[in-house]
């Protein structure tokens, strides 16, 4: 007779998904609160499902573009460089460099009407 | 409007799959890691370089993402949905069910109790509550999809953990904060978690001598259990969700112990927060680390916090029953007006609510106190948790055992 090994039935202990996700801060919020759960702004599958990209530039020649560092370290001095690689490489594009007033995790309605308003296309970075 | 979102290389993996799971094909860059507290020559270097992702020279990829028609999959995204598990698990042996724990990430590494039926259903008779209520949400990031927990699932938790029925409306508290022990930063976060009321003492917890140690049943496991269910419920995977870069072994019970209230000269942590002294509640902390322990009169803390962080930031004080008696001798009544002040003179422009905080701790063998840089973050009430009949203890509780107060010296320690 060979040896019998009981078998055991154990409960799943990972959470069930919930359609439930964390999103960028309210102006005028500060910026801890983005690891904050009990105050952090929530988003829906339902939001999300709105979001679509923009139509593509046929050429940056002749746009403006604005350059948005985030607030990370280095992210400023990254789109300095990248302002100076588009003077020196391409001269046909006007850049304006914005720097976020408020910190990498929080909305800036003021500055996305500002890029809406006078630019065709936008560069955010340097995340991470 | 086109727009080209640039990450460092680093998170290339962890922002494709959080666009994925958000529906949004968005066209990402990604210059090599770090940008931050790097030379001018080297951000140049990125930018004429390469992104070590695609291979792709840096620019041309940036150009494209505002220039390259947009693709039929990126003009009708999809969001990713997560799937539902199932309540069991296969049945196996109870070898490969540690070992399934284990090498799924579930654990935090120690041995686990395996949460059968049966003591799952037992450990529900700590409460109450439904075992389908749905308690809360949580996710260690900010931006993944939280996930939800019943009382259940909670009760898993527990039983992972090595707790008992009465230890069960505590992590139940502890869950519905929807506060992980252990948020997803770089920068590697530790929390703490202190237990006021009554029912410290019904449950055994340590408040006194050796209370951050692990010296006590209740403490151990309660603090553990926060761990659990933040690897569980706020779905832990190092790399890719958790990114913490060295880590931090706080982690692994949090600092959780009770307020020494009935040593302490001063009210309890939940009575400065608003909660009557009979009530029972968790207090929830958050900071990086310990910084240093210090002893002396009030103007010592100010020196301490100005030595740690000279432009401001957050303090907790953890201090032995005895540091709040010498400084209530100091004519510190209300410590915290004693936060106040210390936020006044280090530097009243980062002033904030719960910048400076005061936990007694400790079993009076030394005027000692830790300095940690942790913020308070909230107060949870434990009393709905607790079932009507009270506090469900085994006929025998488990307790190790109790710290001896050395009174007459025979310790060989002098005061």
């Amino acid at each position: 007779m060979g040896k019998v090994t009981k078998r055991l039935q154990v409960l799943d202990p990972r959470g069930q998904p919930s359609g439930i996700y964390g999103r960028g801060l309210d102006p005028d919020t500060m910026p801890w609160a983005i690891h904050d759960p009990v105050n952090q702004p929530r988003a829906s599958v339902a939001e999300f499902a709105n979001l679509q990209m923009a139509p593509r530039l046929d050429s940056l020649e002749g746009k403006t573009v604005y350059l948005v560092s985030t607030g990370f370290a280095g992210s400023l001095e990254f789109m300095e460089e990248l302002q100076d690689w588009f003077r020196r490489n391409m001269p046909g594009v006007k850049t304006v460099l914005r720097n976020k007033k408020t910190s990498m995790f929080t909305d800036e309605p003021e500055l996305w009407a500002e890029i809406k308003a006078n630019g065709d296309a936008a560069i955010l970075g340097v995340g991470g | 409007m086109p727009t080209a979102p640039i990450v460092t290389a680093r998170f290339a993996e962890y922002v494709q799959r959080d666009s994925r799971t958000h529906g949004m094909y968005l066209r990402w860059s990604f210059p090599p890691y770090p940008v931050g507290w790097v030379s001018r020559e080297t951000i140049r270097g990125y930018i004429q370089g390469n992104d070590p992702v695609t291979g792709v020279p840096l620019t041309q990829e940036i150009i494209m993402a505002l220039t390259q028609p947009l693709t039929e999959e990126e003009k009708h995204p999809r969001i990713e949905k997560r799937p539902e598990h199932p309540r069991l698990l296969p049945p196996d042996t109870e070898e490969n069910l540690h070992r399934l724990f284990l090498e799924n990430g579930w654990t935090d590494g120690l041995p686990i109790v395996l949460p059968t039926e049966e003591r799952v259903a037992e450990m529900l008779t700590g409460t109450d509550h439904a075992p389908d209520e749905v308690v809360g949400m949580m996710s260690v990031t900010t931006h993944e999809e939280r996930l939800k927990y019943t009382v259940e699932k909670v009760a898993v938790i527990a039983v992972m953990a090595g707790a008992r029925p009465e230890h069960f409306p505590v992590i139940l508290a502890l869950a519905a904060s929807g506060r992980p022990s252990m948020p997803s930063s770089t920068t590697s976060w530790g929390s703490m978690m202190v237990v006021n009321g009554p029912i410290r003492n019904e449950i055994g917890m340590n408040c006194g001598l050796g209370a951050l140690s692990p010296v006590n049943y209740a403490n151990s496991v309660i603090g553990r259990a926060w761990t659990l269910m933040s690897i569980n419920f706020g779905d832990v995977r190092p790399g890719i969700t958790f990114t913490a870069s060295t880590g931090n072994n706080i982690n692994y019970n949090n600092m959780c112990c009770g307020e020494n209230e009935e040593l302490s000269v001063w009210a309890p942590f939940h009575v400065r927060k608003g909660y009557k002294p009979n009530e029972n509640t968790v207090s929830l902390f958050r900071g990086w680390s310990i910084l240093t322990g210090g002893m002396g009169p009030g103007q010592k803390l100010i020196d301490t916090m100005k030595r740690m962080s000279p432009f401001g930031g957050s303090f907790t004080f953890v201090v032995d029953p005895l540091v709040a008696k010498n400084l209530k001798k100091e004519g510190w009544d209300d410590p915290e007006k004693l936060a106040e002040s210390l936020v006044d003179e280090m530097n009243p422009r980062f002033k904030r609510p719960g910048m400076v905080n005061f936990v007694v701790v400790g079993g009076e063998m030394n005027p000692l106190y830790l300095c940690t840089d942790y913020s308070y973050f909230q107060t949870v009430s434990i009393d709905p948790w607790i079932p009507k009949s009270g506090v469900r203890k085994d006929p025998r509780p488990l307790r190790m055992p109790v710290p001896v107060m050395c009174k007459d010296g025979s310790c060989g320690i002098s005061h």
